[in-house]
Protein backbone atom coordinates (compact mmCIF):
# COMPACT_ATOMS: atom_id res chain seq x y z
CA UNK A 1 0.00 0.00 0.00
CA UNK A 2 2.60 2.64 1.08
CA UNK A 3 4.82 1.64 -2.22
CA UNK A 4 1.17 2.26 -4.35
CA UNK A 5 0.75 5.64 -1.96
CA UNK A 6 4.78 6.58 -2.98
CA UNK A 7 4.63 5.65 -6.81
CA UNK A 8 1.22 8.12 -6.95
CA UNK A 9 3.04 10.63 -5.14
CA UNK A 10 6.06 10.76 -7.46
CA UNK A 11 4.00 10.61 -10.64
CA UNK A 12 1.74 13.61 -9.95
CA UNK A 13 5.13 15.18 -8.77
CA UNK A 14 5.93 14.16 -12.16
CA UNK A 15 3.50 16.00 -14.24
CA UNK A 16 3.11 19.16 -12.15
CA UNK A 17 5.97 19.42 -11.83
CA UNK A 18 7.18 19.43 -15.79
CA UNK A 19 3.96 20.14 -17.12
CA UNK A 20 4.29 24.10 -16.54
CA UNK A 21 8.01 23.84 -17.95
CA UNK A 22 6.32 22.13 -21.06
CA UNK A 23 4.27 25.09 -21.66
CA UNK A 24 6.09 27.67 -20.78
CA UNK A 25 8.80 26.21 -23.27
CA UNK A 26 5.89 26.06 -26.16
CA UNK A 27 5.19 29.95 -25.24
CA UNK A 28 8.65 31.02 -25.53
CA UNK A 29 9.72 29.34 -28.48
CA UNK A 30 7.63 31.05 -31.82
CA UNK A 31 6.30 28.47 -33.83
CA UNK A 32 9.14 27.63 -37.10
CA UNK A 33 7.01 30.01 -39.79
CA UNK A 34 7.25 28.29 -43.28
CA UNK A 35 8.62 31.19 -45.55
CA UNK A 36 8.32 31.17 -49.50
CA UNK A 37 11.55 32.70 -50.82
CA UNK A 38 10.56 36.45 -52.23
CA UNK A 39 8.83 36.64 -56.02
CA UNK A 40 7.85 39.76 -57.29
CA UNK A 41 5.55 40.34 -59.13
CA UNK A 42 5.42 44.44 -59.12
CA UNK A 43 7.37 46.04 -62.24
CA UNK A 44 10.01 48.44 -60.58
CA UNK A 45 10.28 51.16 -62.91
CA UNK A 46 11.97 53.86 -62.21
CA UNK A 47 10.97 57.01 -61.05
CA UNK A 48 7.39 54.98 -60.21
CA UNK A 49 5.53 55.82 -57.19
CA UNK A 50 6.13 52.69 -54.68
CA UNK A 51 4.64 52.15 -51.28
CA UNK A 52 3.15 49.92 -48.75
CA UNK A 53 -0.32 49.50 -47.62
CA UNK A 54 -1.47 48.04 -44.28
CA UNK A 55 -3.82 48.42 -41.42
CA UNK A 56 -4.66 47.20 -37.79
CA UNK A 57 -0.73 46.63 -37.26
CA UNK A 58 -0.07 47.69 -33.28
CA UNK A 59 -0.10 45.09 -31.10
CA UNK A 60 3.53 44.09 -30.77
CA UNK A 61 2.91 40.54 -31.06
CA UNK A 62 4.74 37.96 -32.29
CA UNK A 63 2.83 38.17 -35.24
CA UNK A 64 3.06 41.66 -36.41
CA UNK A 65 7.07 41.08 -36.10
CA UNK A 66 7.01 37.89 -38.31
CA UNK A 67 5.30 39.74 -40.62
CA UNK A 68 7.50 42.47 -40.45
CA UNK A 69 10.46 40.54 -41.14
CA UNK A 70 8.88 39.82 -44.52
CA UNK A 71 8.10 43.07 -45.28
CA UNK A 72 12.15 44.03 -45.05
CA UNK A 73 12.48 41.11 -47.06
CA UNK A 74 10.51 42.39 -49.95
CA UNK A 75 12.02 45.86 -49.31
CA UNK A 76 15.44 44.64 -51.04
CA UNK A 77 13.24 44.16 -53.49
CA UNK A 78 11.20 46.63 -53.60
CA UNK A 79 11.92 49.82 -52.50
CA UNK A 80 9.08 51.05 -51.22
CA UNK A 81 9.22 54.75 -50.15
CA UNK A 82 6.51 55.36 -48.00
CA UNK A 83 4.01 53.64 -45.80
CA UNK A 84 0.29 53.97 -45.85
CA UNK A 85 -1.22 53.13 -42.44
CA UNK A 86 -5.09 52.47 -42.18
CA UNK A 87 -5.61 52.97 -38.42
CA UNK A 88 -5.77 50.69 -35.29
CA UNK A 89 -1.81 51.63 -35.17
CA UNK A 90 -1.65 51.15 -31.50
CA UNK A 91 -3.57 49.10 -29.42
CA UNK A 92 -5.14 49.31 -25.88
CA UNK A 93 -2.60 51.79 -24.16
CA UNK A 94 -0.14 54.25 -25.78
CA UNK A 95 2.39 55.25 -23.55
CA UNK A 96 5.43 55.98 -24.62
CA UNK A 97 6.63 52.16 -24.26
CA UNK A 98 3.80 51.49 -26.27
CA UNK A 99 4.84 52.90 -29.27
CA UNK A 100 7.63 51.67 -29.49
CA UNK A 101 7.19 47.89 -29.11
CA UNK A 102 3.90 48.18 -31.21
CA UNK A 103 5.32 50.54 -33.85
CA UNK A 104 8.90 51.51 -33.65
CA UNK A 105 10.71 48.60 -32.58
CA UNK A 106 8.73 46.38 -35.13
CA UNK A 107 9.60 48.71 -38.12
CA UNK A 108 12.73 49.62 -37.38
CA UNK A 109 14.53 48.79 -40.20
CA UNK A 110 12.30 50.72 -42.07
CA UNK A 111 12.32 53.74 -39.87
CA UNK A 112 16.17 53.57 -40.14
CA UNK A 113 16.16 52.94 -43.93
CA UNK A 114 14.23 56.60 -44.47
CA UNK A 115 11.11 54.52 -45.10
CA UNK A 116 8.20 57.55 -43.98
CA UNK A 117 4.97 56.41 -42.25
CA UNK A 118 1.67 58.05 -42.89
CA UNK A 119 -1.23 57.30 -40.94
CA UNK A 120 -5.16 57.17 -40.60
CA UNK A 121 -6.80 56.85 -37.46
CA UNK A 122 -8.94 53.83 -36.18
CA UNK A 123 -11.40 53.53 -33.38
CA UNK A 124 -8.56 52.19 -31.57
CA UNK A 125 -6.36 55.15 -31.63
CA UNK A 126 -6.32 58.05 -29.77
CA UNK A 127 -6.33 62.00 -31.76
CA UNK A 128 -3.05 62.26 -30.05
CA UNK A 129 -1.59 60.18 -32.75
CA UNK A 130 -1.60 63.12 -35.27
CA UNK A 131 1.62 64.59 -32.96
CA UNK A 132 3.66 61.43 -33.14
CA UNK A 133 6.58 62.49 -35.64
CA UNK A 134 6.64 58.91 -37.36
CA UNK A 135 3.13 59.28 -38.03
CA UNK A 136 3.66 61.82 -40.33
CA UNK A 137 0.03 63.51 -39.59
CA UNK A 138 1.22 66.70 -39.31
CA UNK A 139 -1.19 67.70 -36.23
CA UNK A 140 -3.94 66.84 -38.58
CA UNK A 141 -6.52 63.83 -37.98
CA UNK A 142 -7.06 64.07 -41.92
CA UNK A 143 -4.93 65.25 -44.86
CA UNK A 144 -3.53 65.20 -48.25
CA UNK A 145 0.01 64.32 -49.10
CA UNK A 146 1.27 64.34 -52.93
CA UNK A 147 3.94 61.41 -54.41
CA UNK A 148 4.92 61.70 -57.68
CA UNK A 149 2.04 63.28 -58.99
CA UNK A 150 -0.39 60.76 -57.02
CA UNK A 151 -2.86 62.36 -54.34
CA UNK A 152 -3.67 60.80 -51.46
CA UNK A 153 -6.36 61.99 -48.89
CA UNK A 154 -5.78 60.03 -45.34
CA UNK A 155 -9.21 60.89 -43.99
CA UNK A 156 -10.27 59.97 -39.83
CA UNK A 157 -13.63 57.69 -40.36
CA UNK A 158 -13.99 57.66 -36.71
CA UNK A 159 -15.38 61.39 -36.67
CA UNK A 160 -16.41 62.43 -40.00
CA UNK A 161 -18.26 65.53 -39.26
CA UNK A 162 -19.55 68.15 -41.43
CA UNK A 163 -15.57 70.44 -40.96
CA UNK A 164 -13.57 67.15 -42.25
CA UNK A 165 -16.34 66.83 -45.24
CA UNK A 166 -16.10 69.88 -45.96
CA UNK A 167 -12.13 70.57 -46.61
CA UNK A 168 -12.02 66.33 -48.02
CA UNK A 169 -14.53 67.99 -50.95
CA UNK A 170 -12.59 71.98 -51.44
CA UNK A 171 -9.52 69.73 -51.54
CA UNK A 172 -10.85 67.34 -53.95
CA UNK A 173 -12.51 70.28 -56.04
CA UNK A 174 -8.64 71.93 -56.67
CA UNK A 175 -7.13 68.39 -57.14
CA UNK A 176 -5.72 67.84 -60.50
CA UNK A 177 -3.39 65.01 -59.44
CA UNK A 178 -3.85 62.03 -62.54
CA UNK A 179 -4.41 59.11 -59.78
CA UNK A 180 -6.57 60.11 -56.31
CA UNK A 181 -6.37 57.81 -53.66
CA UNK A 182 -7.79 57.95 -50.13
CA UNK A 183 -7.31 56.07 -47.17
CA UNK A 184 -8.61 54.97 -43.84
CA UNK A 185 -10.30 52.83 -41.40
CA UNK A 186 -13.76 51.92 -41.87
CA UNK A 187 -14.09 50.12 -45.09
CA UNK A 188 -17.08 51.39 -47.18
CA UNK A 189 -17.71 47.85 -49.09
CA UNK A 190 -16.26 44.40 -47.29
CA UNK A 191 -17.71 40.91 -47.20
CA UNK A 192 -16.22 40.50 -43.24
CA UNK A 193 -18.49 39.00 -40.90
CA UNK A 194 -17.40 40.74 -37.70
CA UNK A 195 -18.29 44.11 -39.10
CA UNK A 196 -18.75 44.42 -42.80
CA UNK A 197 -19.33 47.53 -45.40
CA UNK A 198 -20.05 50.62 -43.50
CA UNK A 199 -23.23 52.15 -44.74
CA UNK A 200 -22.88 55.19 -42.93
CA UNK A 201 -19.34 56.25 -44.17
CA UNK A 202 -20.32 55.18 -47.52
CA UNK A 203 -23.57 57.45 -47.94
CA UNK A 204 -21.13 60.36 -47.37
CA UNK A 205 -18.20 59.34 -49.05
CA UNK A 206 -18.86 57.64 -51.91
CA UNK A 207 -20.91 60.59 -53.80
CA UNK A 208 -17.41 62.49 -53.15
CA UNK A 209 -15.62 60.19 -54.98
CA UNK A 210 -17.08 59.30 -57.83
CA UNK A 211 -17.70 63.25 -58.24
CA UNK A 212 -14.00 64.21 -57.91
CA UNK A 213 -12.72 61.11 -59.46
CA UNK A 214 -11.38 59.23 -56.98
CA UNK A 215 -9.37 56.11 -58.11
CA UNK A 216 -8.41 54.03 -55.08
CA UNK A 217 -9.63 53.24 -51.71
CA UNK A 218 -7.92 51.76 -49.32
CA UNK A 219 -9.16 50.83 -45.49
CA UNK A 220 -8.60 48.32 -43.14
CA UNK A 221 -10.40 47.59 -39.56
CA UNK A 222 -11.39 44.03 -40.99
CA UNK A 223 -8.37 41.73 -39.93
CA UNK A 224 -8.11 40.03 -43.65
CA UNK A 225 -7.40 41.10 -46.91
CA UNK A 226 -9.88 41.48 -49.53
CA UNK A 227 -10.01 43.02 -53.28
CA UNK A 228 -13.34 44.36 -54.18
CA UNK A 229 -15.42 44.25 -57.24
CA UNK A 230 -14.92 47.89 -58.90
CA UNK A 231 -17.85 49.77 -57.20
CA UNK A 232 -18.92 52.63 -59.83
CA UNK A 233 -15.61 52.78 -61.21
CA UNK A 234 -13.77 52.79 -57.74
CA UNK A 235 -11.44 50.30 -56.76
CA UNK A 236 -11.49 49.45 -53.38
CA UNK A 237 -8.96 47.22 -51.01
CA UNK A 238 -9.42 45.89 -47.42
CA UNK A 239 -5.97 45.35 -45.76
CA UNK A 240 -6.63 45.09 -42.36
CA UNK A 241 -4.52 42.05 -41.15
CA UNK A 242 -1.15 43.88 -40.43
CA UNK A 243 -1.08 42.88 -36.68
CA UNK A 244 -3.87 39.37 -36.54
CA UNK A 245 -6.11 37.76 -39.41
CA UNK A 246 -9.58 37.08 -38.37
CA UNK A 247 -9.83 33.76 -39.84
CA UNK A 248 -12.69 32.36 -42.23
CA UNK A 249 -13.85 36.10 -41.60
CA UNK A 250 -15.12 36.68 -45.21
CA UNK A 251 -18.53 35.69 -46.07
CA UNK A 252 -18.62 33.13 -48.70
CA UNK A 253 -19.72 33.90 -51.76
CA UNK A 254 -20.54 37.18 -51.53
CA UNK A 255 -21.23 39.51 -54.68
CA UNK A 256 -18.49 42.02 -53.47
CA UNK A 257 -15.27 39.25 -53.29
CA UNK A 258 -12.78 39.71 -56.27
CA UNK A 259 -10.44 37.69 -54.22
CA UNK A 260 -9.98 37.44 -50.31
CA UNK A 261 -7.46 36.14 -48.47
CA UNK A 262 -8.24 35.20 -44.33
CA UNK A 263 -5.93 32.47 -43.61
CA UNK A 264 -2.99 34.98 -42.34
CA UNK A 265 -1.77 38.07 -41.57
CA UNK A 266 -0.70 40.22 -45.13
CA UNK A 267 -0.07 43.42 -46.65
CA UNK A 268 0.11 44.76 -49.81
CA UNK A 269 2.62 46.41 -51.83
CA UNK A 270 2.16 49.06 -54.75
CA UNK A 271 3.64 50.65 -57.75
CA UNK A 272 2.01 53.32 -59.58
CA UNK A 273 3.84 54.05 -63.43
CA UNK A 274 2.01 56.30 -65.06
CA UNK A 275 -1.35 55.19 -66.36
CA UNK A 276 -1.09 51.92 -64.50
CA UNK A 277 -1.74 51.08 -61.02
CA UNK A 278 0.54 47.18 -59.77
CA UNK A 279 -0.29 45.95 -56.40
CA UNK A 280 0.87 42.46 -54.70
CA UNK A 281 -0.65 41.20 -51.38
CA UNK A 282 2.14 39.05 -49.56
CA UNK A 283 1.10 37.07 -46.31
CA UNK A 284 2.94 36.18 -43.34
CA UNK A 285 4.73 32.96 -45.01
CA UNK A 286 5.83 35.22 -48.12
CA UNK A 287 3.95 33.50 -50.19
CA UNK A 288 1.90 35.69 -52.68
CA UNK A 289 -2.08 35.60 -52.43
CA UNK A 290 -2.91 38.31 -55.12
CA UNK A 291 -1.76 40.63 -57.53
CA UNK A 292 -3.06 42.41 -60.51
CA UNK A 293 -2.60 45.51 -61.98
CA UNK A 294 -5.48 48.77 -62.35
CA UNK A 295 -5.18 50.53 -65.51
CA UNK A 296 -6.61 54.44 -64.76
CA UNK A 297 -10.01 55.02 -66.45
CA UNK A 298 -9.79 57.85 -68.70
CA UNK B 1 -45.74 65.02 -78.45
CA UNK B 2 -45.54 61.78 -76.49
CA UNK B 3 -41.91 62.58 -75.88
CA UNK B 4 -42.19 66.12 -75.51
CA UNK B 5 -44.56 65.33 -72.46
CA UNK B 6 -41.94 62.82 -71.38
CA UNK B 7 -39.24 65.18 -71.15
CA UNK B 8 -41.71 67.99 -69.58
CA UNK B 9 -41.81 65.35 -67.04
CA UNK B 10 -38.70 63.96 -66.51
CA UNK B 11 -37.50 67.96 -66.36
CA UNK B 12 -39.75 68.39 -63.30
CA UNK B 13 -39.27 65.67 -61.23
CA UNK B 14 -35.39 66.64 -61.37
CA UNK B 15 -36.36 69.99 -60.21
CA UNK B 16 -38.22 68.49 -57.54
CA UNK B 17 -35.51 66.22 -56.67
CA UNK B 18 -33.05 69.54 -56.50
CA UNK B 19 -35.59 71.37 -54.04
CA UNK B 20 -35.44 68.56 -51.90
CA UNK B 21 -32.67 67.76 -51.58
CA UNK B 22 -31.86 71.56 -50.46
CA UNK B 23 -34.75 71.77 -48.28
CA UNK B 24 -33.19 68.39 -46.77
CA UNK B 25 -29.83 70.48 -46.14
CA UNK B 26 -31.35 72.97 -44.22
CA UNK B 27 -34.07 70.18 -42.77
CA UNK B 28 -32.34 70.75 -39.18
CA UNK B 29 -33.15 74.33 -38.57
CA UNK B 30 -36.65 74.06 -40.20
CA UNK B 31 -37.88 71.33 -37.63
CA UNK B 32 -36.00 72.83 -34.37
CA UNK B 33 -38.88 75.05 -32.63
CA UNK B 34 -37.85 78.65 -31.41
CA UNK B 35 -37.50 76.99 -28.29
CA UNK B 36 -35.22 73.97 -29.15
CA UNK B 37 -33.09 76.33 -31.57
CA UNK B 38 -32.31 78.69 -28.24
CA UNK B 39 -31.26 75.15 -26.20
CA UNK B 40 -29.30 74.45 -29.17
CA UNK B 41 -27.39 77.53 -29.65
CA UNK B 42 -26.93 77.86 -25.36
CA UNK B 43 -25.49 74.40 -25.16
CA UNK B 44 -23.31 75.45 -28.34
CA UNK B 45 -22.50 78.49 -26.50
CA UNK B 46 -21.39 76.28 -23.12
CA UNK B 47 -19.42 74.13 -25.15
CA UNK B 48 -17.28 77.22 -26.61
CA UNK B 49 -17.09 78.50 -23.10
CA UNK B 50 -15.28 74.91 -22.33
CA UNK B 51 -13.17 75.52 -25.56
CA UNK B 52 -11.78 79.08 -23.90
CA UNK B 53 -11.29 77.95 -20.97
CA UNK B 54 -9.12 74.39 -21.94
CA UNK B 55 -7.13 77.05 -24.26
CA UNK B 56 -6.54 79.08 -22.05
CA UNK B 57 -4.69 76.53 -19.86
CA UNK B 58 -3.05 74.78 -22.43
CA UNK B 59 -1.43 77.93 -23.29
CA UNK B 60 0.37 77.53 -20.25
CA UNK B 61 1.91 73.95 -21.37
CA UNK B 62 5.01 73.77 -23.46
CA UNK B 63 3.55 74.17 -27.04
CA UNK B 64 3.26 70.41 -28.18
CA UNK B 65 5.40 70.14 -31.66
CA UNK B 66 3.19 68.53 -34.85
CA UNK B 67 6.10 66.05 -34.80
CA UNK B 68 6.58 65.23 -31.34
CA UNK B 69 8.08 62.23 -29.70
CA UNK B 70 5.84 59.85 -27.68
CA UNK B 71 7.53 61.09 -24.40
CA UNK B 72 6.42 64.47 -25.07
CA UNK B 73 2.79 63.38 -26.08
CA UNK B 74 2.24 61.49 -23.16
CA UNK B 75 4.25 64.18 -20.80
CA UNK B 76 1.99 66.78 -22.46
CA UNK B 77 -1.41 65.21 -22.68
CA UNK B 78 -0.89 64.08 -18.27
CA UNK B 79 0.02 68.03 -17.39
CA UNK B 80 -2.98 69.33 -19.21
CA UNK B 81 -5.40 66.67 -17.81
CA UNK B 82 -4.20 67.57 -14.80
CA UNK B 83 -4.58 71.29 -15.54
CA UNK B 84 -8.71 70.95 -16.60
CA UNK B 85 -9.39 68.32 -13.77
CA UNK B 86 -8.02 70.84 -11.37
CA UNK B 87 -9.81 74.05 -12.58
CA UNK B 88 -13.13 71.52 -13.31
CA UNK B 89 -12.75 70.28 -9.80
CA UNK B 90 -16.39 71.35 -9.18
CA UNK B 91 -17.92 69.86 -12.44
CA UNK B 92 -20.81 67.70 -12.76
CA UNK B 93 -23.02 65.61 -14.76
CA UNK B 94 -25.47 68.04 -16.71
CA UNK B 95 -23.48 70.84 -16.91
CA UNK B 96 -23.47 71.37 -20.62
CA UNK B 97 -26.11 68.41 -20.94
CA UNK B 98 -28.80 70.71 -18.87
CA UNK B 99 -32.13 68.88 -18.68
CA UNK B 100 -33.38 70.91 -21.48
CA UNK B 101 -30.15 70.00 -23.75
CA UNK B 102 -30.58 66.47 -22.94
CA UNK B 103 -33.77 66.19 -23.49
CA UNK B 104 -33.39 67.86 -27.37
CA UNK B 105 -30.35 65.16 -27.69
CA UNK B 106 -32.23 62.19 -27.20
CA UNK B 107 -34.86 63.74 -29.09
CA UNK B 108 -31.99 64.00 -32.05
CA UNK B 109 -30.94 60.90 -31.88
CA UNK B 110 -34.44 58.91 -32.32
CA UNK B 111 -35.22 60.76 -35.12
CA UNK B 112 -32.38 60.49 -36.76
CA UNK B 113 -31.97 56.60 -35.77
CA UNK B 114 -35.44 55.70 -35.54
CA UNK B 115 -36.05 51.72 -36.75
CA UNK B 116 -33.67 49.65 -38.62
CA UNK B 117 -31.12 52.23 -38.47
CA UNK B 118 -31.31 52.41 -34.82
CA UNK B 119 -30.83 49.04 -34.18
CA UNK B 120 -27.84 48.69 -36.06
CA UNK B 121 -26.21 51.62 -34.29
CA UNK B 122 -27.28 49.89 -30.93
CA UNK B 123 -25.68 46.85 -31.91
CA UNK B 124 -22.46 48.63 -33.06
CA UNK B 125 -22.48 50.32 -29.71
CA UNK B 126 -23.00 47.97 -27.25
CA UNK B 127 -20.41 45.52 -28.80
CA UNK B 128 -17.84 47.69 -28.74
CA UNK B 129 -15.14 47.45 -26.49
CA UNK B 130 -15.80 50.28 -23.90
CA UNK B 131 -16.80 48.12 -21.00
CA UNK B 132 -14.62 49.37 -18.25
CA UNK B 133 -14.90 53.36 -19.47
CA UNK B 134 -16.06 55.03 -16.47
CA UNK B 135 -18.25 57.46 -17.29
CA UNK B 136 -17.70 60.11 -14.81
CA UNK B 137 -17.09 63.83 -15.36
CA UNK B 138 -13.07 64.84 -15.20
CA UNK B 139 -12.33 61.50 -15.63
CA UNK B 140 -9.82 60.38 -18.52
CA UNK B 141 -11.80 58.25 -21.36
CA UNK B 142 -9.03 54.94 -20.54
CA UNK B 143 -6.75 55.13 -23.92
CA UNK B 144 -7.01 51.00 -24.04
CA UNK B 145 -11.07 51.01 -24.55
CA UNK B 146 -11.73 51.82 -28.30
CA UNK B 147 -13.83 54.79 -29.69
CA UNK B 148 -16.46 53.68 -31.09
CA UNK B 149 -16.97 55.87 -34.92
CA UNK B 150 -19.52 58.22 -34.88
CA UNK B 151 -22.37 58.25 -38.09
CA UNK B 152 -21.75 60.99 -39.60
CA UNK B 153 -25.60 61.67 -40.58
CA UNK B 154 -25.76 62.22 -36.85
CA UNK B 155 -22.25 64.37 -36.05
CA UNK B 156 -24.33 66.70 -38.96
CA UNK B 157 -27.98 66.76 -36.98
CA UNK B 158 -26.00 67.06 -33.27
CA UNK B 159 -25.43 70.67 -31.66
CA UNK B 160 -22.02 71.49 -33.01
CA UNK B 161 -18.64 71.39 -30.87
CA UNK B 162 -15.75 73.18 -31.48
CA UNK B 163 -12.86 70.80 -32.63
CA UNK B 164 -11.72 70.10 -29.64
CA UNK B 165 -14.34 67.97 -28.03
CA UNK B 166 -16.29 64.62 -29.58
CA UNK B 167 -19.15 63.41 -29.14
CA UNK B 168 -18.71 59.14 -28.46
CA UNK B 169 -21.10 56.90 -27.60
CA UNK B 170 -20.31 54.10 -24.24
CA UNK B 171 -23.38 51.62 -23.74
CA UNK B 172 -26.22 53.84 -24.19
CA UNK B 173 -24.63 57.31 -22.69
CA UNK B 174 -23.18 60.21 -25.33
CA UNK B 175 -20.19 61.17 -23.56
CA UNK B 176 -18.45 64.82 -24.66
CA UNK B 177 -14.44 64.44 -24.53
CA UNK B 178 -11.69 66.34 -25.02
CA UNK B 179 -9.58 64.64 -27.56
CA UNK B 180 -6.70 66.07 -26.54
CA UNK B 181 -6.52 65.39 -22.32
CA UNK B 182 -9.22 62.61 -22.95
CA UNK B 183 -11.38 64.43 -20.05
CA UNK B 184 -15.08 63.37 -20.01
CA UNK B 185 -16.20 66.63 -20.14
CA UNK B 186 -20.15 65.89 -19.60
CA UNK B 187 -22.39 62.71 -20.21
CA UNK B 188 -25.91 62.36 -21.22
CA UNK B 189 -27.55 58.95 -20.10
CA UNK B 190 -29.80 56.53 -21.75
CA UNK B 191 -29.23 58.28 -25.40
CA UNK B 192 -29.23 55.36 -27.97
CA UNK B 193 -32.96 54.81 -29.28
Amino acid sequence: MKRIYYILLVFTLVIYGTAPAAVQAQKSSPQTVQTTAPSLTLPVREGSVKFMAVGDTGRGNREQNELAQVMFQYRRLFPFDFVLLMGDNIYYQESAEDMKTKFENVYRPLLDGGVKFYASLGNHDESNQRFYAPFNMNGEEYYRIEKGGVSFYALNSTYMDKRQLTWFENELAKDTAKWKIAFFHHPPYSSGKRHGSEDEIRVFLEPLFIKYSVDVVFTGHEHFYERIKPQKGIYYFVTGAGGEVRKNNIKKNSPLTEKGFDADLSFMLIEIAGDEMYFQVISRTGATVDSGMIKLSS
Amino acid sequence: MKSVKKHYSLLIFVILGILAASRMATAQESTLSAEDRKTMDEFETRAKEYSRMRESLEEKLPKLAKEATAEQIEAHKLSFQKMVQEARAGAKQGDLFTPAAAQLVRTIIKTEFGGKDGAELRKKVLEAETKGVPVKVNLPYPDSKEQVEMPPALLLVLPQLPKQLRYRFVGTNLLLLDRENSLIIDYLTNALP
